[in-house]
């Protein structure tokens, strides 16, 4: 049993993916603007493993790419708050955006019943663009590593 | 403070060392399509220099980070703009 730092509700609080792409089910460890560590359960529920693949359902590799993404969103987001004292909607509003995939590799392919641990690590910050590792795991096995660069702040439009 | 001219020569085999380095560091982590030989130590890096963009930068101040264990953050800005400034940077702060 590990520790709940943030519920489902409370990520969809301070990110604003919405069902069917709110992928992230709980976060277990948390260091506001360094790191984080999270649980994703894959169900045969999930909808999109109906069309990925009929037959043979597996994980898209690239939603495995969106909950690091996402994961890093929960990561800068608890950092705003902590630093400015924003709220819930603010940071939601000023979530960054993807900016790059480098080096993702997909070490297995990810099945209903697997149980993801998805970890990401914070790295240098320069022209408003962060450097993000992830990595996830079923049981002891890597199934994914990735690097990203995400963007800091999007211009308002 | 005046150098004798060893320690100038010596400093500048250095130099031409951690600048070499740098270049390949460059093509490699950025996948560039040009011989590390072939960048000039004032070449600058973006627009009609090298031509890399903001995310390169992102990807060269994680590459310096790691193989050289300086550091590059939005304060350290002017070191991005040629080759020299960035191999500045590192003498200075490695």
């Amino acid at each position: 049993v590990t520790d709940v730092v943030l519920n489902a509700d409370a990520i969809a609080r301070l990110i604003p993916h919405r069902y069917p792409f709110l992928l992230l089910d709980r976060v277990v460890a948390l260091s506001p603007g360094m790191s984080a560590e999270a649980i994703k359960n894959i169900s045969v529920s999930d909808g999109m493993l109906a069309g990925h693949f009929p037959g043979r359902m597996l994980y898209p590799g690239v939603l495995l790419i969106e909950c690091i993404a996402q994961l890093a969103a929960v990561i800068y987001g608890t950092e705003a708050q902590r630093d400015t004292g924003a709220g819930d909607a603010e940071v939601t509003d000023r979530v960054g955006y993807l900016a790059e995939v480098r080096q993702a590799k997909f070490f297995r392919p990810v099945y209903p019943g697997d149980q993801l641990i998805v970890t990401a690590h914070s790295g240098p910050r320069v022209g408003g663009l962060i450097s993000v590792s992830g990595r996830i795991s079923v049981d002891r096995d890597v199934v994914m590593t990735a690097r990203l660069a995400v963007s800091q702040r999007p211009e308002q439009t | 403070m005046t150098m004798t001219l060893e320690a100038v020569r010596t400093h500048a085999k250095v130099r031409k060392q951690l600048c070499g380095q740098v270049k390949k560091l460059l093509v490699d982590r950025l996948e560039l399509e040009v011989d590390p030989e072939m960048i000039g130590d004032d070449q600058p890096l973006f627009g009609r220099g090298l031509e890399l963009d903001s995310i390169d930068t992102l990807e060269l101040a994680v590459a310096v980070q790691e193989e050289l264990g300086v550091s590059i953050t939005d304060d350290d800005n002017d070191c991005l703009l040629s080759l020299n400034r960035l191999v500045d940077h590192i003498e200075a702060n490695r």
